[in-house]
């Protein structure tokens, strides 16, 4: 998932609406002709509006893609951010604006799909889904990559830091040790931490029930009384500033901190972990779906991917973009761990839960209220 | 002796349409927002956790939750102990000022409210940056060689506690301030003069006379503070969720607006019910002056 620096988000939204309102009536037409590009994207530009609404995670589309997509085909993009996929969800359903694009995760892509609130992609329009790797495909929320193409994909794993932590982590068990009291950080994610739970108990991240909650209690009681920062925004500062030395947080997270050193390894759990996957989707009531296709297609370029794989390290699902990286961006353990991109070895994702979500929230908040 | 509160003339018959941008603004934004949220609490929710318009009493049996209340007690203490330590440290603070010489005042107010002139988040993240391990604190501590080992301050309770008492100090100097400076410097002089020590002139003048000050003051901080949860996210880690993180999530992650919706309907009601109480014990005085 995402760097989540809501609170920042929420300020630069309004900047955003600030600016993106005047500069209206100067935008140039989009380009009839475009620009004849060997991938073919400027094939509807004809029918495209001059504007694109895009609401997606704060910090997770370069400036340089947004501007390289607007010089090229003349559509100005408006970038609107949130910090989580329910907050997405509140402002998409409550229907005040209409954004051509979103940017939800798997879960959220089943949720919106049961309520048929997005639209089919016209294939003939993102001939560029090519490039998506065999071993991102077929997951249950979209199997066939009808309605959504993957942006960006990731997991949660453990982090360590190697100059302070020297025994050996394996795994959830090993991380939430009574050796690492006040020495831990995780993401303030409450469906996550009840995943890792589970994982050790040898249940699926989507058998979410009363009863496999009540299993997983005792266990979350344990582990949650060791943890000193719950940060699902930037986990990662919590380790760089030395607070704490052991994280089970984003891997892109975790690839950025081991781009800084080398120091910070990262460790793929042994009991289990499940792959997560952003999308790029178009939502019903998008004014400017040739638009929105024609960014879809942009962004699945393999030099454009690319671009967003050098600024924010997650796993980029476009196997040609992932060519044009370096050795050392191939081998940044968090980025790309072996185990995840094998497509012979059983990886879940996550799956829609509907009102459990309410149980698993209270299950978390309840564990940490007793301490 | 002259009549400390002067007379004021009554407003002509259309005086009151002076006040209707006002009343527009409190019924729009207010009134009707709050009543949307109590109507929101009786509903029931779909899968998303949106409210959906059918009865259903489940989002307020909820609130009886254990750990709901467990939460909401906590809350209450903590909000309860940064009211205290405001008043502790603003008053004295607020009584100066309004005592200063009147070429000062306004001056020192000013020294009061510059630290509004940056963003409360900015601030919160300059206290993060003194408190950890690492930070600036920690490292004079060690470098002065009164402690050998980081002392852990960020992400504890008490880090929530000085986030809270921090934002909210100037919001209790003020009110103290406006009643300090109205409070009559003859009264206090007349308790020296009868032989009162400073200590019985505080207990006995002073301080009853800037009572108005202090409950307002203490409302300031114990209302706002309650539903306050960056600070308890950002300077607690998120460890000990208070009311407004539990609210806070059911708007997101825990996937339940009306039990959102029914949270904070409470909690509505119970500052309703606070104000009504320091309106009748002698808020009424605070809130005209």
């Amino acid at each position: 998932m995402v760097t989540r620096r809501s609170l920042f988000a929420a300020a630069c939204v309004w900047t955003l609406t600030l600016f993106g309102c005047s500069g209206d009536d100067k935008t140039p037409a989009p380009a009839a002709s475009g620009t004849p590009s060997a991938s073919g994207s400027a094939a509807a530009a004809p029918k495209a509006g001059k504007e694109l609404l895009l609401f997606a995670w704060s910090e997770y589309v370069p400036e340089s893609v947004i501007d390289g997509f607007s010089k090229e085909t003349g559509i100005t993009v408006h970038y609107e951010t949130y910090a989580s996929n329910e907050e997405m969800l509140s402002k998409l359903l409550a229907g005040g604006t209409a954004y051509d694009l979103i940017q939800p995760s798997e879960y959220t892509v089943e949720a919106l799909n049961k309520q048929n609130k997005l639209q089919k992609l016209d294939a003939a329009n993102v001939p560029n889904m090519k490039n998506i790797a065999p071993e991102m495909r077929g997951f249950p929320h979209d199997p066939e990559l009808a309605f959504c193409a993957p942006y960006m994909a990731g997991t949660v794993g453990i982090v360590v830091n190697t100059d302070k932590v020297k025994d050996p982590i394996k795994g959830y068990k090993d991380a939430f040790s009574p050796k690492y009291k006040n020495r831990i950080v995780v993401v303030n994610d409450a469906r996550e931490m009840v995943t890792w739970a589970f994982a050790t108990l040898g249940i699926g991240p989507n058998d979410v029930t009363a009863d496999t909650l009540a299993k997983a209690k005792p266990v979350l009681g344990e582990w949650l009384k060791l943890v000193k920062v719950f940060d699902s925004d930037s986990p990662k500062t919590a380790m760089l500033n030395g607070d704490v030395d052991v994280g089970v947080i984003w891997s892109g997270e975790a690839a950025k901190l081991y781009e800084q050193d080398k120091k910070y390894s990262f460790v793929l759990p042994e009991e289990g972990t499940h792959l997560s996957i952003d999308h790029l989707c178009i939502p019903a009531g998008a004014k400017n779906k040739t638009g929105a296709e024609m960014f879809i297609n942009y962004v699945l370029r393999p030099e454009i991917s690319k671009q967003i794989s050098d600024k924010f390290p997650y796993l980029n699902p476009n196997a040609e973009a992932r060519k044009l990286l370096t050795d050392a961006q191939r081998a940044n353990p968090a980025s790309y761990p072996p185990a995840l991109l094998d497509k012979a070895k059983a990886r879940e994702s996550f799956r829609d839960i509907g009102k459990m979500s309410t149980d698993v929230d209270k299950l978390i908040t309840d564990l940490k209220s007793a301490n | 002796m002259a009549d400390p509160t002067p007379r004021k003339r009554a407003l002509g018959p259309f005086g009151g349409l002076l006040a209707a941008p006002l009343f527009v603004w409190l019924l729009a934004l207010v009134v009707l927002p709050n009543l949307i949220l109590i109507g929101y609490a009786f509903c029931d929710r779909d899968d998303l956790g949106q409210v959906v318009p059918r009865f259903s009493l489940e989002a307020i049996g909820r609130l009886a939750d254990p750990t709901y209340v467990r939460i909401l007690l906590r809350s209450l203490w903590l909000s309860g102990i940064a009211t205290a330590a405001c008043l502790l440290f603003g008053y004295p603070v607020g009584y100066y000022l309004g005592r200063a010489p009147e070429r000062w005042r306004s001056k020192l107010l000013v020294l009061v409210m510059i630290p509004f002139w940056t963003s409360f988040l900015v601030r919160t993240y300059a206290w993060m940056i003194l408190l950890r391990s690492e930070g600036l604190i920690n490292a004079l501590l060690q470098y002065t060689r009164l402690t050998s080992a980081p002392v852990d301050m960020l992400y504890t309770e008490g880090a929530v506690l000085l986030g809270l008492v921090y934002a909210y100090l100037p919001f209790t100097i003020l009110p103290i301030y406006a009643s300090a400076e109205k409070l009559d410097g003859a009264l206090v002089e007349a308790a020296y003069d009868l032989g009162a020590s400073p200590w019985r002139a505080f207990v006995h003048v002073i301080l009853p006379l800037t009572r108005p000050g202090i409950v307002a003051a203490a409302l300031f901080v114990f209302i706002p503070s309650i539903g306050m949860f960056a600070i308890a996210d950002l300077m607690g880690g998120g460890r000990v969720p208070l009311v407004g993180n539990v609210i806070q999530n059911q708007f997101g992650q825990g996937r339940n607006w009306p039990f959102g919706a029914a949270l904070g309907a409470g909690l509505l009601l119970m500052f309703v019910a606070l104000l009504a109480w320091a309106l009748r014990k002698d808020g009424e005085e605070a809130l005209h002056r």
